[in-house]
Order: structure tokens, then sequence, then C-alpha cells
């Protein structure tokens, strides 16, 4: 049975228990002062980075340790996105478009590994496993599209969420993707009404979800103690006709015929003609009057999403999993809501604030851990963390690994669907399901992809590795020469590796095995004891294990 | 792992009110009472993601009735004359037509190896759209929502939390019967599924050519790749603090149990000559295919598959998509029966379909949007092929089916469908309710598409 902190989240969304809070600790009074926080542990600030980050390094927990994890948020807002469309642009013209995909992933990898602004990348990509655009499907000949739809999200990741939600809603990608650029009012004659695709998949993926909340992210419950549908089949018609009018920029016709290619990377532009102008039920009885100009119609649509009481609990929920912890307590998403809700100058939706309350929350880094706590590691942020920590590269000087979705089921915007990668509600069967809890990252640990990505990692450590004198230009290689360097003394060398990826904690089954396995093989042959060392630290529990 | 008592199954499956309800029933009677299957039958589900438009796929080819529907459907018709006919055996006339992409099933249909199940969809009882508009009868929640309508078909979840879904729950049924296989009843070539979800059993899941063996691990005693792969065995059986490092440690401890047992059997399966479409869902099929080729020496007696093709979220270029969708739902399902019949194992393998949901009648320009009810493909050498089950409706905006745009109100419960299915995989007719937890709601448990 599983030691719950108090009622989790699931839990008490299941028993249908309305959130009591719990270990809130917010009792009236003044507050003493402050003890001088003790110093920050190598421990922490691989625990911290590896939220923040892809992937802590131990020069980066260094600085973590030297300046504290607020004083790190703070310097990693001021640093501006980096970019994948420049970069895409700079190339010469592909022979086919969707060849662009590999730069675009490459490029993905540049800035996840070495951009300095870690923490805005790492937010951009949980925004993008939220507001789902994929490179799987209509938008594989729009690689321009896909790559400034992800700038965009980095742009904004600590942007205001009213903005975002503006411009993932006119982004092309999205207009693609969900089929919104092109539709057009009604013609009741040929039996034609707005496409309802982008309206139902705005309200239920990326935003107010299908239920009431309460502030806490537990379910709210009528008088039958049955959930409250947050909108029915009327208000997703009412915005899909608020969504007809746009496609792309610089379209010689609605919704379709040759666009240039800047087209991919500008919001798409307004066609009077084909708007709706008749009144549209929105949420919470909210008509628009009819008459009006699409852009007042989105405007209101957007601002009507935007003050939905359900957006707080729904953001806080979806960012805390993706960072923090798959099993948040009621508290915590309360918590990070209330920052929605008021940033503490008044201000509704301020993602800054979200992320920073999100990662400086006491149950982000809770002093004795729960069994519930921290997440699964994706499999790309475990493999993110190992190219860190190894200095990855390529000859050629790319990483254009494109088909990391079909080795181990993830890859940069190549979800197979809106619904991303794995869902937020996935309990496997056994101890986690019967306690209703969850562990979304497990949906992708199957026994098919788990025994892929150990495989990958066993080429990675054994093959692709900086002693390998044959390895191709576009081969992604780790550099272990330290560790080669330190082969001699078994323990130490566990030790090295176990600092770099497990922040120097390792467990005494990990390093007994680990050992074991090196007594077997030749003091003389170093690169094979590093590799043997890491691919072991790679493929255990505790590295795909987030703190 | 936990265990949990029957009576916890029963809770936990949403079932016990039915099985309140039949009092005196003994553990024997319907688990089985420990006996084995004598025979082989496989199930195998092909779940077509997305929400198969399928009045495009099964379409009327009378004279009035395909006007109705012409009307309806608009630019998103299909020619009458581009059609594949078929002749129900229960009017033996041409009364309907298959999308021309789907020659493989036209086939099938004629030589009595498949049917289809209309206007059928997840229902919590009998529905009338009277009752539709003034809530008097419990409807399934979050109607047209792709995961929710999956989740619906998958589990039969009604209107309560199910956390298992029908294929799962067969598996816990019979797994009395079945304790020497080498393999889990439910295996899946398209990653973790509610539909095999269970409480007491749990799916395999391999990729779509089968498992895959890990690297450097040996089985060779005093080979250092056997020490290696004893070690990394026990790395993954160490205890864990937290349940998301114990939930993949079980993970890995399953993959490296199941993969040498089925990669070496899959290795010596004999050569099938039928020839797979080289799609996703051919080589899925085909890798089912030899698989069953060795159920034998993998002693398997009771097997469901859960294979997947995605894309049939068809609000754009449906016209442009269609052909390839259906086409290749078709090819591929042709493929596997013959297949079947190569391995002379066809009369104990039957494919079904499901999918999201069916589509609006009307359109949005170039496509359609989320709906309820559709049509199902049944195929194999047991199916009572060649007919229609369920009624069909008139494909009518505004007509008696339609909640609004075309969207129909099933008149087949998606319960009916897998307790037919249920029953000829084995499942003893006291059990059905187990599978399908809303079949008490319907006057008919068994929809007559499969031979007794």
């Amino acid at each position: 049975m599983i030691a719950n902190r108090t009622v989790s989240l699931l839990a008490s969304l299941l028993l249908g228990v309305a959130g009591c809070g719990g270990g809130g600790g917010d009792s009236p009074g003044p507050p003493p002062p402050p003890p001088p926080p003790p110093p920050v542990t190598k421990a922490e600030a691989f625990q911290f980075l590896n939220q923040a980050s892809f992937g802590a390094t131990e020069s980066e927990a260094l600085e973590v340790i030297a300046i504290r994890q607020e004083s790190w948020i703070d310097d990693q807002m001021m640093k501006p996105a980096s970019l994948q469309l420049p970069h895409m642009l700079s190339l010469p013209p592909p022979q086919f478009m969707g060849q662009l995909h590999t730069d675009r992933v490459d490029i993905w990898f540049r800035n996840a590994l070495w951009g300095d602004d870690q923490l805005r990348q790492r937010v951009a990509f949980a925004l993008s496993e939220i507001m789902v655009v994929s490179q799987l499907g209509a938008l594989q000949g729009r690689p321009f599209a896909v790559a400034d739809y992800y700038d965009m999200l980095a742009e904004n990741a600590f942007g205001n969420y009213r903005d975002l939600i503006e411009k993932v809603t006119l982004h092309p990608a999205m207009g693609v993707y969900l089929s919104m650029l092109g539709n057009e009012k009604p013609n009741p004659a040929l039996n034609i009404r707005p496409d309802e695709n982008y309206a139902r998949e705005l309200m239920q993926l990326f935003s107010i979800g299908l239920v009431q909340l309460n502030i806490d992210g537990t379910v709210a419950l009528d008088g039958n103690n049955q959930p409250i549908p947050t909108y029915d089949q009327e208000i997703i018609e009412g915005f899909a006709h608020v969504f007809t009018g746009w496609t792309w920029r610089g379209s010689p016709s609605f919704g379709s015929g040759r666009v240039p290619v800047s087209s991919q990377y500008f919001p798409m532009e307004h066609w009077p003609d084909f708007h709706d102008t008749g009144e549209k039920m929105l949420l919470n009885g909210t008509v628009l009057p009819p008459g009006q100009t699409g852009e007042q119609d989105l405007a209101g649509a957007l601002d009507n999403i935007f003050n939905h009481a359900n957006v707080g609990p729904f953001v806080a929920i979806r960012l805390i999993q993706r960072l923090t912890t798959s099993n948040p307590s009621p508290g915590y998403v309360r918590r990070v809501a209330e920052v929605f809700n008021n940033n503490g100058a008044g201000v509704r939706g301020d993602l800054g604030a979200v992320v920073k309350a999100i990662l400086l929350d006491p149950e982000a880094s809770p002093s004795m851990a729960m069994e519930i706590d921290g997440k699964l590691k994706e499999p790309l942020l475990r493999l993110t963390q190992l190219f860190k920590a190894y200095n990855a590269s390529s000859t050629s000087g790319r990483y254009p690994l494109v088909g990391s979705y079909i080795l181990f089921g993830q890859g940069p915007l190549q979800s197979p669907s809106v619904f991303n990668f794995f869902s937020p509600f996935f309990a496997p069967p056994g101890e986690i399901r019967n306690s209703n809890l969850v562990a979304p990252e497990l949906e992708i640990a199957t026994e098919y992809l788990s025994t892929q990505y150990t495989n990958y990692m066993f080429f990675q450590a054994f093959g692709l590795n900086h002693t390998n004198e044959n390895l191709d230009e576009d081969d992604i290689f780790i550099n272990f020469q330290e560790e080669m360097d330190a082969a001699a003394d078994i323990n130490a060398l566990i030790n090295m590796v176990a600092g770099k990826l497990l922040g120097g904690e390792i467990s005494d089954t990990l390093r007994t095995e680990i050992a074991g396995m090196l007594e077997r093989i030749p003091e003389t042959d170093t690169a094979i004891r590093a590799a043997e060392v890491i691919y072991f630290v790679t493929t255990s529990p505790e590295y795909a294990y987030q703190r | 792992m936990k265990t949990l008592n029957r009576r916890d199954f029963l809770r936990t499956s949403g079932a016990a009110a039915l099985f309140a309800a039949t009092p005196g029933l003994a553990y024997s009677q319907v688990v089985g009472g420990g006996g084995s299957f004598t025979d082989y039958r496989a199930l195998v589900c092909v779940f077509m993601f997305g929400g198969n438009d399928s009045y495009n796929m099964l379409i009327p080819n009378t004279n009035a009735e395909y006007a109705a529907y012409a009307a309806s459907r608009q630019n998103l018709a299909l020619l009458q004359s581009d059609l594949l006919p078929i002749s129900p055996a229960s009017t033996g006339t041409p009364d309907f037509g298959l999308h021309p992409a789907m020659g493989g099933i036209q086939g099938l249909f004629q030589d009595g190896n498949a049917a289809l199940v209309t206007n059928v969809g997840p229902l919590i009882e009998p529905t009338t759209k009277a009752q539709y508009f003034d809530r008097s009868v419990t409807l399934p929640p979050q109607l047209f929502s792709h995961n929710d309508q999956q989740d619906q078909w998958t589990s039969l979840r009604g209107n309560v939390q199910s956390k298992t879904g029908w294929a799962g729950r067969m598996a816990d049924l019979i797994r009395d019967g079945v304790a020497g296989q080498q393999m889990a009843t439910n295996a899946s070539l398209f990653g973790s599924n509610l539909f095999q979800s269970a409480d007491e059993t749990v799916a395999y899941v391999m990729g779509p050519n089968g498992p895959v063996q890990y690297q450097g691990f040996s089985t060779t005693p005093g080979d250092i790749l056997n020490e290696q792969r004893l070690a990394f065995g026990r790395v993954v059986a160490a205890q864990y603090d937290t349940i998301y490092e114990r939930g993949y440690a079980e993970v890995q401890r399953r993959a490296i149990d199941a993969a040498d047992t089925v990669s070496m059997a899959i290795a010596n399966a004999p050569t099938i000559n039928t020839v797979f479409p080289q799609s996703q869902l051919g080589t899925q099929l085909q890798t089912v295919a030899r698989l069953i080729a060795v159920r034998d020496e993998l002693q398997m007696q009771r097997q469901i598959f859960f294979v997947a093709t995605g894309g049939f979220d068809s609000h754009d270029d449906q016209n442009q998509n269609q052909p390839g969708l259906l086409g290749g739902i078709s090819d591929a399902i042709a493929a596997f029966h013959a297949a079947t019949e190569e391995l002379q194992i066809a009369n104990s393998v039957t494919t079904f379909t499901q999918s999201d949901f069916g589509r609006t009648l009307t359109s949005n320009g170039d496509g359609t949007d989320h709906a309820w009810a559709g049509n199902q493909l049944v195929a194999g050498g047991a199916v009572n092929g060649g007919d229609l089950y369920g009624s069909y409706p008139l494909l009518e905006i505004g007509g008696p089916e339609d909640v609004g745009g075309g969207r129909m109100i099933p008149s087949t419960s998606a319960d009916q469908y897998a307790a037919t299915l249920a029953k000829w995989f084995g499942i003893p007719d006291v059990d059905l309710d187990i599978v399908a937890p809303n079949l008490g709601n319907f006057a008919q448990r068994d929809l007559g598409f499969m031979i007794a």
C-alpha cells in the first residue's frame, strides 16, 4: 500500500473527495524570522536541475549551489530564447521539404543541450507536450511551421497565458494540425458547418479540460456526486463558428493554393468573407453578439476561455506533471493555481510566476521524499541528460537523431497525436493503479520501448563513443576520456559516473552489480570499463527516476 | 504484486451489482473451475484511431436510401456507380455497397468470411432521440471526444470509472484455464492500451515486428555477457523506494522474461507465403500470423491481439485520404485472413474492428467531425459471414437517429458487439456481464454474427 502524504490528488478525484488541502500551512499571523537556509547540496542541485533543464551537469550544479535555486531561475528567465527558425532559414533549400525535419531535430538538440536558456527550453518542451503539434501527419511538409511553433512556445514560456493561447490559435502549424486553417462559415445548402476540431481540443487539452475543477485540481461534483461537464456540443459549435475565416498569410485563395514558404512562420490572416457573423454560445452562458469581425470574435472567445476558473488548476496540474511530479497533492496544485490566478501584482496568467511557483514549492524538493514524489523521466530527457553530461557531439557538429520516436517512442514534436506521447491520466496495472495514482511517462515505458531504449544505451556506451574510429560524421558520440583515465580504480570510476549522472547518489545494489562486472573486465580495457558503468547507470531504474 | 480476490475484482470492474443479482452462483461456475480449453481461439482487434467515417465504408445501394445518403453527404458522398455492391444473405439482393477501395473485404463478404455490424456504438441503455434530448436515459459521458469514446469502446465502462478493458477482463476470467501458456493471453503490437488492461493479468507489449531481445546478453554459462544479463536482472529485481522506479523495473523484468521465449519461437516459425501489404497495419498483422503459427510451441490456447493504425480523424481532405485509409484496412485484413487459411487455422481466428466513433454525415467543407455510431467489420472462418447485423439507419439529416449534424445514435451497443465475440471466445454466458457490464440492459445478448 502506498503511504500517501495526504489525500493524493488523483485519489481524491476518483473518490470524489473535495480537496481539503492538507499540508498547506497558511495559518494567519506574522511568521517568525526565517533562519538562514542551509547550503544547497550537490544532490539537491541535481534534483532541481533535472526539473528545470535538459539534465543536470556538475558545472551547472556548482552554479546553483553558489547562487541558490531562486536566483538561478531569475537569471534564466532573463535569457533570450535560443531559436530554431533562423538556423532553418540559413540552410540551402532542400530537394523536398520534409527532409528539413532532420535539421529541425538537429537544432532542437543543439538548443536543448547547449542553449544557455535551459529553463526556457525545458518549459517550451513541456508546453509542446500540452499544446501539441507534430511533424507526423499534416505537418510533414511544413518543417518551418513546426520549428517556428516551438520558437513561439520558447519566447512565450514566461509570458502571459492569454497571449500564448492567442499565438497558438493563430499559428499556421496549429492551423494545419487541428484544421482551423481554411475553416469557413456554414453553407446550409451543402450541409456544411464549421470544423469543430480546434474548438474541441483547445478546450479539452490546452485550457480547461472536460469537467469543472476546484482550485486545488480536484473534480467539482454536483448534488448527485457527479462531475460537471465544462461544455457541451452547442458550446463547441459556438467556438467552431468563432474560428472561421483564417488562412495562410499571403494565400492566393482561401484555405488552399500555393503559398510562400514564409507563410509557415507568420500568423494566419483573416478573410472576412469566410467568417460566420452570427451570434455564438460560449462558456458560462456568455454569448458573442452577431455582426462582429473575426478578430473581435477571436478576442472575445479567448478571453472567455482565459477567464474560466478551470484554467489555473488545469495549467498547474499539466505543468507540475511535466516538470516536477506525477501526483501533486491538492495543496501543491492550489498554491500554483493561485499564482496563475494572481501573480501577486494582480495579473492573471503570468506563466513565469507559475513556473517559479512550481519549482520553488516545498513539494518539488521535499526534505523527506515519499514514494509518490517525483516522476519518471521521459526517454528523451534521459538521453539529453547523458548527452549533456558526456559532451555528446558528432564530427559534423549535427544531431540529426530524427528517428528517436521509432527507437524509444519519443522525439521533438513527433507525437503520434494531439494527445501527446502519453496521457496525464495513465496508470499502469499494479500498485500505481490500485492506489488511484498515475505515472504518465510509464505509458511509453512498455516492454518493447524500454528494451529499445536499453539497447540504444548499449550502442551509445559501447559503440557511439569517442574511442570509436569508424564513426560516420553524423553519429552522435559521448566522450568518457575522464572515466578511462580513472578506470583502474573501480570505486573511483563508479563514483565519477554516479557524480555526473546521479548527483553522487547511487544505490548499493547498482554499485555492487557494476563493481562485480568491472572486476571481470581487465584493468587495461579502460574504454570497456567506462562504457560498462555508463550502460548500467543509464538503464537503471534510479536513473529513469526524477527525484 | 498485489493479488485481488474475486470480490475485489467484481467491485473494481463495476460488475458487483450484476453479480449480486445472481445469488448462489458458485465461483467454479463462473471461472470454469480450473478446467482448461481443449482448442485454440484467437481474437484480433484492429483499432482505427481517430474515428473511422464508416458511413463511407458501408453505403446504402438501394435508390431511395442512397439518395438520402447523397443528399446528406453532399461533396463527401461516393458515387453510387463506384460502390462495390454486396448482397447480404438476409435479403439476397445488392442492397449495400462498400467503399471502392475495399475489394478485399468485398471478397471476404461474398465468400462468407466477413460480416458488418451496423450503427453500433457505446450505449448504457437503449436510447431514442427523444430520450437523448430529454435526458431520460443515462448516456455515456463526454460523447464525441476522442479519448473518452476510445475508452468507452475498449472498456465498456458506461458511466462509471473503469481501469480495465473488456479484453483484460476476459483474460482474467479464463486465467485458470490457460495456466500453461508461455505468453500472456493479451498481446499488443501497438503500445499500452486500456482494452487489454486487467486486474490480475498483464498484457505483453511487443513491437510491430514482435519482441526485441536485449543486446549484450547471452545465456552461455561462463560468458561475461551471461554475467551481464544476470547483473542487469538483479538491478531490476531490487527493491526501490518509489512507485516510479518500481513500475519501470517491473516492465524491464517482464521484458527480459518474455523476449527470449517469444523471439525464439518466432524465429522458428514456418514460412508464411501470403503477401502482406507494406504498411504499419500489414506489418503488425503479419507478426500476429507468425505468432499464431507458433501457438503450439508457446502452448497458447486463447489469445487476444491488439493491432492498430491511425489517421482516421478526417477533419480535412477526407476525399483524398479515405481511399488509402479504408483500402489499407481492407488489404491488411484480407491478407491476414488468407494467412490464417494458409496456416489452416482460419476457423479459430476472428478479426474485428473498433474505432473512436463514427463521423458526422454533414461536412465541414472538406472533412467530417466527431460523432457517435458507426459500422464495424468482423472477419474469419467462424464468422456467420456474408450478412449485416443490427439495423442500418436512414442517413438523413434531422432523421430519427440524428442528434444533430448527422450524429447517429447507436441502435446496437458496443456491449452487445463485445459479448458476441466474448461468447465465441469461450466466456460462459453468465460471465458475459462482467465482460460487457451493460449487456443486461439490452434484449439481445448475442448478435448472431459468430458461428456458435
